[in-house]
């Protein structure tokens, strides 16, 4: 399973683009292998070239490679893709072999790689090898260092690599589209010694977001900021699949944001350290011990933690990220008694439930009609109920048992006796306070919770 | 006084070789309206009214004469109120119950007993006379013949005649009118009332947006403007319920005149929605050239113009004169499809004024000719207006009954779907349910502007213009009065 030939023989019933890359010359080109699943697949563990530790791409896959002379060949090949954000909703993006984002590529510090881009998009495209150190005539600027790869056409990359770390691809022709459209993929350069940076467990994934109508399929490329899907590898909760590791593992986690905005990313549980940027790796006397680490856009983080057992959230702090698609306009009902004027509603619109009133939770829990191709604006069943998160979100599964290698989702934590919050059911004798402050003319009257309106 | 009828006779005597012919053609006219005519017939002329009006109307006119007929139409006026009233109904009740009409009806009345008045030689009168002066004294005594009267009886027969001819036409003329504004006054009524249903609902959908805004400002949710802006939207919607509502009152007054109705009769009942669209618009086949042959005012014109002939004693009848003699039919060209164009005729008599070629004679009867033309092209003009209007009215009330009410409904599901997804508030919500009952008033509009055209188009080809109402009085009764005083 875990091998590439085994990797190529599964992913053979979905090697179409191969037959329609062959007209552009078969001998001197490797297989453009596709990938149309959304599942994580299993780490790629190199059988040519050196030797490294495979990363996991979170909802991904690694594109495959061949040997020429000495010269790791790759075949990317731009195209229009589906992909399913989350079950229930599939969207219209550009990518690479089959999907959005493209393939992981994986080599390693002095390799010397050639990539075949092939473009079979309605527009001219080009790629950018973001952070990674090389000629100038290979850095994939449209204009500035290469005229733009035409639609139909093939052009070829080739250099060599002089630093392990993070990096990224992305087009740097159109970028505004072709990035809103999802063309980007994770570019991993692993040290040339295996037993530098050592983890037990590599997972890399981009942050990107897309602007999705309600009812449409196909992103609103021209949004500047107010998007409304916030995914990972563009997945959104509770499409994203777990990142599951053995207590004790050394865990990394890769990320690299190709959003328009910043994302604080917060683990709970264990306390992590970042461990790389955007240039390399940090000395480890210069780590930052943290529990949320902020991705600024166009960067690359790499976080390590010692796993400990639990299901531990995992995400982006901004609120809003958390969510799907939400309107951005629709004011809060909060305190707002509904109940008579919704009799009153429900005689003109017979369908009409309250929602709101006591806040947005309700989402979470109500199960009610949406537009076509719409996921609910939070979702996802926890075993204590609605976990009312969707977008950037996911958990770090770690288990005792877990073998090396296994990806597998392990199901939900059983929490050890004595270590789960429980409902306290003795008496609730009122609290001395002191006396809060009063309301003047200028304030407006504010529900509260219970009791304290004397004052009014 | 004797001596002017003498002369007056004498005058009648300069022109002998007039009388036969003329007596033919009275004969002529006479036995296309009426047989026999000396005496009061036993309906007053009534029944070829009928036949004329219902031919147009699908009603029978009644003409209320103070007898027992006036108790049956009372008890029929009773019954025809206990239901609901449909178009039909409400066109009955007009013809029994409508004052105006049944006034009108009474024209027919005098006309014939003019009629029937110049069938009968005057009474012979007896004078006598005594003449005292200078001490003389002189007895006249005379028994005085109507002597004129029977040299000019036959004439003045023929002008009767036409005159109770036209009375008839005139009577169904007025019921057609009176029908037609029934129909159109009934289908205004009902969509008003169906209408005041709607705007009540946007009303309902905009105090609920206001209520909400409300309670959302109290609760500090909502600013004082977004609140006020929520608000004015319930104003509007009130503003626009009560013009609805007037307009719904004054829509059944104008009905209830037509209908004759008094105070008692007020609460007679209308249906909650109009008659649903037919499958299909229909096509009237011939429509021009119905509307020569029925249209009453066309057919009053021309007998006009007859009149007019005869009382100038224009007797030589050379040849017929088409005065809308244009187009043709089937025209069929080798390589063509054939083309199928139309035919209207409107024939009117055309004499020769040879002999007498009196000036004023000529002018007055050619003044009748084109009066007549005028009234049949206006009438050609109306019947395609009235098809243009009835054709775009069926096309409009069908697009919103089969597009925008659905569309504005799949929109509203739509915006549901988004509301349950939090994408859009309760306010968006109510305002598209605002915007999804006005589409159900455009339709309901729609729906009464076909059932007025409709009625508009049947006017046009077989009654009369269906622009004028029959409470202004149309110049076709002015025409009928300048033919008969000749
Ligand atoms: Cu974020």
């Amino acid at each position: 399973m875990n091998n590439r030939r085994n990797f190529i023989r599964t992913a053979g019933a979905t090697m179409l683009g191969a037959t329609a890359v062959s007209r552009v010359g078969a001998a001197s080109l490797p297989e453009a292998v596709i990938q149309t699943s959304p599942d994580m697949q299993p780490p790629l563990i190199p059988t040519t070239g050196r030797p490294y530790n495979p990363v996991v791409t979170l909802n991904g896959w690694t594109l495959p490679w061949r040997m020429k002379n000495g010269v790791k060949e790759f075949h990317l090949v731009a195209e229009p893709v589906v992909r399913e954000i989350a079950p229930g909703m599939k969207v219209n993006l550009w990518g690479y072999n089959g999907q959005s984002p493209g393939p992981t590529i994986e080599v390693v510090e002095g390799d010397r790689i050639r990539i075949f881009v092939t473009n079979k998009l309605p527009e001219e495209t080009t790629v950018h090898w973001h952070g990674v150190l090389l000629p100038s005539g290979m850095d994939g600027v449209s204009g500035l260092t290469q005229p733009a790869i035409r639609p139909g056409k093939t052009f070829v990359y080739e250099f060599v690599l002089q630093r392990s770390g993070t990096f990224m691809y992305h087009p740097h022709a159109d970028e505004m589209t072709q990035m809103a459209m999802g063309m980007m993929g994770m570019f991993i350069v692993h040290p040339k010694d295996p037993r530098q940076m050592k983890v037990d467990r590599d997972f890399v994934f981009l942050l990107n977001a897309y602007d999705v109508d309600p009812g449409s399929a196909t992103p609103k490329v021209n949004t500047m900021l107010d998007f409304n899907l916030w995914t990972w590898n563009s997945r959104a909760f509770p499409g994203i699949d777990p990142l599951v590791a053995r207590t004790g593992d050394r865990v990394r986690i890769r990320m690299g944001n190709l959003t328009m905005t910043s994302h604080p990313i917060h683990l709970h549980g264990p306390h992590f350290e970042v461990t790389g940027t955007d240039g390399g790796w940090i000395p480890k006397t210069a780590r930052w011990p943290e529990v949320t680490t902020d991705v600024a856009v166009g960067r690359m983080r790499a976080i390590e933690f010692d796993a400990l057992a639990g299901d531990w959230a995992f995400h982006c702090h901004k609120a809003h990220h958390t969510m799907n698609a939400m309107g951005h306009d629709v004011p809060t009902m909060i305190g707002v008694d509904q109940k008579d004027v919704a009799d009153k509603v429900r005689k003109l619109i017979p369908d009409y439930m309250v929602m709101g009133e006591r806040g947005m939770a309700d989402m979470g829990e109500m199960e009610m009609p949406l537009p076509d191709n719409t996921l609910p604006m939070m979702t996802g069943q926890g075993p204590f109920g609605a976990i009312g998160m969707g977008g950037m979100f996911s958990v770090v599964k770690v288990r005792d048992d877990v073998k090396p290698g296994d990806y597998k989702d392990p199901g939900w934590y059983k929490h050890p006796a004595k270590t789960l919050a429980y409902e306290y059911t003795g008496g609730l004798p009122n609290p001395a306070r002191a006396a809060g402050p009063t309301a003047d003319k200028t304030t407006l009257i504010v529900r509260k919770p219970m009791g304290g309106h004397e004052g009014h | 006084m004797m001596k002017t009828r003498i002369m007056a006779t004498r005058a009648e005597m300069r022109a002998p070789h007039s009388m036969r012919p003329l007596k033919r053609l009275a004969a002529a006219g006479a036995a296309l309206f009426l047989a026999g005519c000396a005496t009061v017939s036993p309906d007053g002329g009534f029944g070829t009214v009928q036949q004329l009006t219902k031919e147009r109307t699908g009603q029978t006119a009644t003409w209320q004469r103070p007898d027992a007929q006036a108790d049956s139409a009372k008890a029929r006026v009773d019954e025809l109120l206990q239901q609901p009233l449909t178009a039909d109904s409400a066109v009955e009740l007009a013809f029994l119950n409508n004052k105006g009409l049944q006034a009108s009806f009474s024209e027919l009345g005098i006309a014939e007993s003019d009629l029937v008045r110049a069938g009968r030689l005057r009474n012979p009168s007896f004078t006598f006379g005594r003449l005292s002066g200078n001490g003389a004294v002189e007895i006249d005594r005379s028994i005085l013949f109507d002597v004129l009267g029977l040299l000019t009886m036959p004439l003045a027969k023929q002008v009767e005649q036409a005159r109770f001819e036209q009375a008839q036409l005139q009577a169904a003329f007025e019921a057609v009118g009176v029908a037609a504004d029934t129909r159109r006054a009934y289908f205004s009524a009902v969509a008003a009332q169906e209408l005041v249903k709607y705007f009540g609902q946007v009303k309902e959908a905009a105090q609920a947006s206001s209520e909400l805004a409300r309670r959302m400002a109290h609760t500090g949710n909502f600013s004082k403007l977004t609140q006020m802006r929520e608000q004015a939207f319930y104003a509007d919607a009130t503003a626009q319920l009560a013009r609805a509502q007037h307009q719904a009152v004054a829509e059944r007054e104008r009905l209830t005149r037509l209908l004759g109705l008094g105070s008692d009769q007020l609460n007679f009942k209308l249906p909650e929605r109009l008659p649903e669209l037919p499958k299909s618009a229909v096509e009237p086949k011939d429509a021009e050239q119905t509307a020569m042959d029925k249209r009453l005012d066309v057919l009053m014109a021309k007998r006009s113009a007859d009149a007019v002939a005869k009382s100038l004693g224009l007797t030589k009848a050379t040849r017929v004169v088409n005065v809308l003699n244009f187009g043709y039919a089937n025209r069929s060209q080798t390589g063509e499809a054939r083309s199928n164009g139309y035919l209207i005729e409107l024939e009117l008599p055309l004499f020769d004024f040879g002999v007498a070629r009196l000036l004023r004679a000529e002018a007055t009867y050619m003044q009748a000719v084109n009066r007549t033309a005028q009234v049949a092209i206006n009438a050609q003009s109306e019947v395609r207006e009235s098809y243009s209007a009835y054709r775009t009215a069926f096309d409009l009330a069908q697009h919103y009954r089969d597009e925008v009410v659905p569309l504005r409904k799949r929109i509203s599901e739509e915006n549901l779907l988004r509301y349950n997804g939090m994408l859009i508030s309760v306010f968006e919500l109510l305002a598209d349910s605002r915007e999804q009952v006005s589409s159900i008033t455009g339709y309901v509009e729609a729906l009464r502007d076909f059932w007025v055209t409709d009625t508009n188009l049947q006017t046009a080809l077989t009654g009369r213009s269906p622009d004028a109402s029959a409470t202004e009085r149309p110049s076709a009764k002015a025409a009928l009065a300048a033919g008969g005083a000749h």
